[in-house]
């Protein structure tokens, strides 16, 4: 009875979480898709390493960073970009994608000059 | 008559060389020698002793101890390479010698014999203490006096010992107290080889150098067996060749060290290279250099401490070599072979030799185990470009 219920809540939870979710805007789900796909990323790296040792130490270091560091700079485009966040409603979207594009593009310069 | 003169003159001159190169590198044996004796009787009654050096070569110089015009030095050049110091109950050198003379005499590399009697005067006591001897006051059998070695002295160490059931005490006067040397600690002989190199021979005796004794039978005790001639002279003359550099003297050359595949010495080397170490090491028979063998030589690759230790391997004809891998550490590191054999020469060589990393364009590239990286930083800039368009064309 006890099991079933708490299932039954369970359910429930993420009923209401995906219904909720769905209200959000759509480019707000393409960051959330890309920041999901970034972190993935980094953590089947962490386990490859953890599996054949940290020998190319540097380039561990260079391919997880880029994950995590996209992964970070999305999550900030996001709160920038979030209509419902009352801190940055002065900053308008262009941009906080401006910033996010050129924070990626030094992310990625230096990663490939660690990569090596 | 000039021409014959310098003629005379450029055969003598090899000659004097070899008068002057007294102790040289090339020829380790000491030539010239001074004795100071008490009493210039000790001459004819310890002729054996002496007579066996002169016919090995040495140039023996007698000289009463108290003699006002001895000197061990002239002008800062030393006129001679041994001493030996026959005069147990001299109170004051003659001279310009005194004990601080002598001592610096051996740590200037040069050797040392002194023998002692029944007693022993302030001034030889002060130089046996200064080699690490202490004279206990009571004579022993054998004629002369045993005395212990200073214990944080490690570079001493006895020749000839007391037997185990011995004591140190005079025969002559009643012992109410126990004898404070006892045993094997009494030393009768002993011999110290300063880190110079210089040799030191302190005997507790000596009569044990004169003739008497040389020629006189011996015949052990407890047992009936008895040996005509005693072993003095060989014990002796085998002490004094070692003493006097004639034996136990090595000498390291050509230290050589190359990556593997190569000769030439680099001036430095990479962290992880393969290097081959040599040097020969040669020990004086007394007339020639002879191959020294041992299996126990080691190269240390040094700084601070021994990064690597190896223990060189030989062809027996003097050459020890080995070949290592320079550690995963970039330095000024040393190359250090410091071999001390119970009696030889202690031979101590180092040779510096920086070690560089990598430099930028001598790592790996495109190491397969790093694929996965590269394809997930790849992946991220595609996914960069594609997010870009996805983000801006989403209407």
């Amino acid at each position: 009875m006890g099991k079933s219920s708490a299932t039954k809540d369970a359910q429930a939870l993420f009923q209401s979480l995906r219904s909720a979710y769905a209200a959000t805007p759509t480019n707000l789900k393409i960051i959330d898709l890309y920041v999901m796909f970034a972190v993935f990323t980094a953590v089947i790296q962490v386990v490859y390493m953890a599996i054949v040792g940290s020998f190319p130490f540097n380039s561990f270091l260079s391919g997880v960073l880029s994950g995590v560091g996209t992964a970070v700079l999305a999550v900030c485009l996001r709160i920038q970009v979030n209509k419902e966040n009352k801190e940055f409603k002065d900053l308008p979207p262009e941009r906080a994608f401006a910033d996010f594009v050129l924070c990626n593009l030094v992310l990625h310069l230096v990663i490939m000059n660690f990569l090596g | 008559m000039a021409r014959l003169s310098l003629i005379v003159l450029i055969t003598i001159i090899p000659f004097i060389s070899t008068l002057c190169s007294s102790f040289s590198p090339e020829n380790p044996t000491d030539r010239r020698i001074l004795v100071l004796l008490d009493d210039l009787a000790l001459q004819s009654s310890h002729s054996l002793y002496f007579s066996s050096l002169q016919s090995r070569g040495y140039a023996l110089d007698f000289k009463l101890a108290d003699d006002s015009k001895i000197g061990l030095q002239r002008y800062g050049q030393y006129l001679y390479d041994g001493l030996i110091l026959f005069c147990p109950s001299i109170d004051r050198f003659g001279g310009s010698i005194d004990s601080a003379a002598i001592v610096d005499f051996v740590d200037s590399g040069h050797d040392l014999i002194i023998a002692v009697d029944n007693s022993a005067s302030e001034r030889i006591r002060e130089i046996a203490t200064e080699c690490g001897v202490d004279f206990d006051d009571a004579p022993v059998l054998f004629q002369g006096m045993g005395h212990s070695l200073n214990p944080a002295n490690s570079l001493v160490l006895k020749a000839l010992s007391a037997s185990s059931s011995a004591y140190s005490a005079n025969p002559k006067t009643k012992l109410s107290n126990p004898p404070s040397l006892t045993g094997s600690a009494i030393s009768l002989v002993s011999v110290v080889q300063a880190r110079n190199n210089a040799r030191v021979l302190i005997a507790g005796s000596l009569s044990m150098f004169s003739n008497r004794f040389f020629r006189s039978g011996v015949q052990k005790a407890g047992s009936s067996i008895k040996h005509a001639k005693s072993g003095n002279e060989q014990f002796l003359t085998e002490l004094s060749k070692w003493v006097f550099h004639e034996r136990g003297h090595l000498k390291a050359v050509n230290v050589r060290h190359h990556k593997v595949g190569e000769t030439d010495e680099p001036a430095m080397y990479r962290i992880n290279d393969d290097l081959e170490y040599a040097v020969e090491i040669y020990e004086w028979s007394g007339k020639s250099w002879e191959p020294y063998v041992a299996n126990d030589v080691q190269v240390q690759f040094y700084m601070m401490s021994p990064y690597v230790l190896k223990t060189l391997s030989t062809d027996q004809k003097g050459l020890y070599f080995t070949a290592f891998k320079v550690p995963d550490v970039y330095g000024v590191f040393q190359f250090k072979v410091e071999y001390q054999q119970l009696g030889y020469t202690s031979l101590s060589l180092s040779k510096q030799i920086p070690v560089r990393p990598f430099r930028h364009n001598e790592y790996e590239r495109f190491l397969t185990a790093a694929f996965p990286y590269y394809g997930a930083s790849f992946s991220m800039m595609a996914g960069f470009f594609i997010f870009t368009f996805a983000y801006l064309y989403n209407k």
